[in-house]
């Protein structure tokens, strides 16, 4: 990985406001991204996503903590000092301006020779498949278009870091899922850190190297997709990142304790009580299991069906099988087997 | 039924009170107008169409002069006075935190808020002793009073403009390695040019027209359009002083109808 390129942000810390009516946008925050990686920023409206971004471009400072670039450190540089390009939510295109002259408008900033800068945003044009276009006023453009523009415009002077906050989010459906796979080949193709804002699990999930997931100004796991889905930290990044159903148990001898059904654990747990926590595909119908359940509802999904029931004790819990099974009726008793390399034992509430 | 609003319009009287108004306002210029064209060198007698009293005040050295003056001291005044609400506006609507907003929002307000004479007589007495101090003498004074008195005009569309753009375009010129000297030009420039230009045009009419704080300002030699014609006055009124009025209220018109044609184009842009 880029050494140069590596982004560390360390005890970062954000207030807005004083008084009373302060407001901790950041708290803390520490990680650290790879260089010339797709990092994904995921967390829940209002968690803090964009003031972590604006920290890094340079549009605000910290109120604590540091942020370095490579060995450098960029805490108080201004933006237009800071090799990291943004493209916003709202694209922020220069309405008096064309196509080109937007691309080539970071370039120009910099002092760079009209040949060479034309050549570049050629390249950065057919890059994003928008050469047709340069000369076009960019009001006249889609939304998906101006997105395109956006990009290059922001890769055009080759930053090492790239900032995206939520870009896709004012896109339709299918344009969405196309702008998915252009961002990742775009990320290859030029070997640019970039840092991703998104809201969706799913896009995080199917996008990123690595996942921060962010909650009340806090990064609460860092890990690929597979560690945080497999493997979630807390309760919160459980519930956040696909379903998840959380059992109350009491956790002694290697085994944790559902009314009088025990499951022993794969990894060692602290004694005492506890939430198990499973997602429901992983839940397994078993005729005769020793835990059972009533079941109290069913959702057909096309693909899948969930099973609502209720454990002996009240919980409500959650399965999904296949749509090929026979479909169990309201109020019919079925087994459970929850697979030990499935089950993880997070902190009791 | 669909509740109605109080429409002002549907008040019994409301067309009659319309139309006295639209005649106590127009029909006086419309007067003006007519007798500017008037053979006879009456304003009250109708003595037959002619030019005659436009080529007599086209002729008149005087009122050359004092036309150029005008013009200089408009285009002067409303470039200076533009340039400072340009500066006010960036500095204002730029820092919304910005300590003591309120005193620089009064202090560019401050000719529409103080009565004009008074605005005038201490302008007078000011100048004096400054006149007194520096020997200065020229046409310097009248471009200084007017741009003070032109600025806020210049200000609202100039600021207008600028509440209304976006403030992301600067912090993305910032992002794209632009020095806040290279956004200011680059960018919040180039889109508050057509704020800057409606704003000069308003200073510049505003300028043209302007009697009282001229009268008190100028020293000997120095009429422009409107104190040259209220000295005519004093001596009685010629069908001349009308010629000029109209010519000066063609003028009015069309910069004031370019001034709308712009701030709607504007406008739309925006959506
Ligand atoms: N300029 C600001 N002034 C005051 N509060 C702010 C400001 N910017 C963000 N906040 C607050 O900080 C918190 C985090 O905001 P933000 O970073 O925009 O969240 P996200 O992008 O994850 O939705 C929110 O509570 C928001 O209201
Ligand atoms: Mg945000």
């Amino acid at each position: 990985m880029d050494e140069a390129t590596r982004v560390y942000v360390k005890d970062a810390s954000k207030r807005f406001g004083h008084g009373a009516t302060v407001v901790h946008a950041l708290a803390d925050v520490t990680l650290t991204i790879e260089g010339g990686s797709f990092f994904t920023l995921l967390g829940p409206s209002g968690c803090g996503k964009t003031t972590l971004l604006r920290l890094l471009a340079g549009f605000e400072t910290p109120t604590g903590g540091r942020i370095l670039l490579g060995d450098q450190d960029v805490t108080a540089l201004p933006p237009n000092r800071r090799p990291i390009n943004t493209v916003f939510q709202s694209y922020a295109l220069f309405p008096h301006l064309s196509v080109a002259q937007n691309v080539g408008f970071g370039l120009k900033m910099q002092g760079i020779a009209r040949a060479k800068r034309d050549a570049r945003v050629d390249q950065m044009l057919a890059l994003v498949r928008m050469q047709d276009f340069a000369e076009r006023p960019v009001a006249q453009l889609s939304g998906g278009q101006q997105q395109r523009v956006a990009l290059a415009r922001a890769l055009a002077p080759e930053p090492r870091v790239l900032l995206l906050d939520e870009p896709l989010s004012a896109l339709d459906l299918k344009l969405r899922k196309e702008m998915q796979i252009e961002l990742k080949r775009l990320q290859r193709e030029t070997g640019i850190t970039f840092v991703f804002v998104t809201h969706d699990q799913e896009e995080a999930l199917t996008m990123s190297d690595r996942i921060a997931v962010m909650s009340a100004g806090r990064v609460q796991q860092i890990g690929t997709p597979r560690e945080i889905y497999a493997h979630p930290a807390n309760r919160f990044v459980a519930g956040f990142i696909g379903e998840s159903n959380f059992l109350p148990v009491t956790v002694a001898d290697g085994a944790a304790r559902i009314g009088d059904h025990r499951i022993s654990l794969a990894a060692p747990a602290d004694p005492g009580p506890a939430t198990l926590a499973i997602r429901p595909e992983d839940i397994m119908l078993e005729p005769g299991a020793a835990l059972s359940a009533e079941v109290t509802d069913t959702v057909y999904l096309g693909n899948a069906v969930q099973i609502m029931a209720r454990l002996e004790d009240g919980t409500q819990i959650a399965l999904r099988q296949p749509a090929t099974i026979d479909l169990p009726e309201s109020g019919q008793r079925i087994g459970l087997r929850l697979p030990v390399e499935a089950v993880q034992i997070l902190e009791a509430e | 039924m669909a509740e109605r609003r109080f429409d002002p319009t549907r008040l019994p009287g409301f067309a009659t009170v319309a139309v006295a108004v639209f005649v106590l306002l127009y029909l006086p210029i419309a007067t003006l107008v007519a007798y500017s064209f008037n053979g006879g060198d009456s304003v009250a007698v109708w003595g037959g169409f002619s030019l005659d009293w436009y080529g007599r005040a086209w002729a008149n050295e005087t009122v050359k002069a004092a036309a150029l003056r005008s013009v200089v001291i408009a285009a002067c005044a409303s470039a200076l006075a533009t340039t400072l609400a340009t500066l006010a506006a960036v500095g204002v609507v730029r820092n919304r935190r910005m300590k003591g907003r309120a005193v620089v929002y009064m202090a560019i307000n401050q000719p529409l808020m103080v009565p004009e004479i008074v605005t005038a007589v201490a302008l007078l007495i000011f100048f004096a002793s400054v006149r007194q101090f520096t020997g200065y003498q020229g046409l310097g004074y009248l471009i200084a009073a007017h741009a003070a008195f032109c600025v806020p005009f210049a200000y609202l569309p100039i600021s207008a403009r600028l509440e209304g753009m976006d403030a992301t375009l600067e912090a993305a010129a910032a992002d794209l390695y632009a020095t806040p000297r290279q956004a200011f030009r680059h960018v919040t420039l180039p889109l508050l040019t057509p704020g800057i230009i409606a704003g000069a045009m308003l200073a510049f009419v505003i300028s043209l027209d302007d009697v009282v704080i001229t009268e008190f300002v100028k020293s000997a030699g120095q009429d422009t359009l409107p104190t040259y014609m209220l000295a005519q006055m004093r001596r009685g009124v010629s069908p001349e002083v009308n010629a000029i009025s109209t010519m000066l209220l063609m003028v009015t018109v069309v910069l004031l109808t370019a001034f709308f044609i712009i701030n709607k184009q504007t406008n739309r842009g925006k959506q």
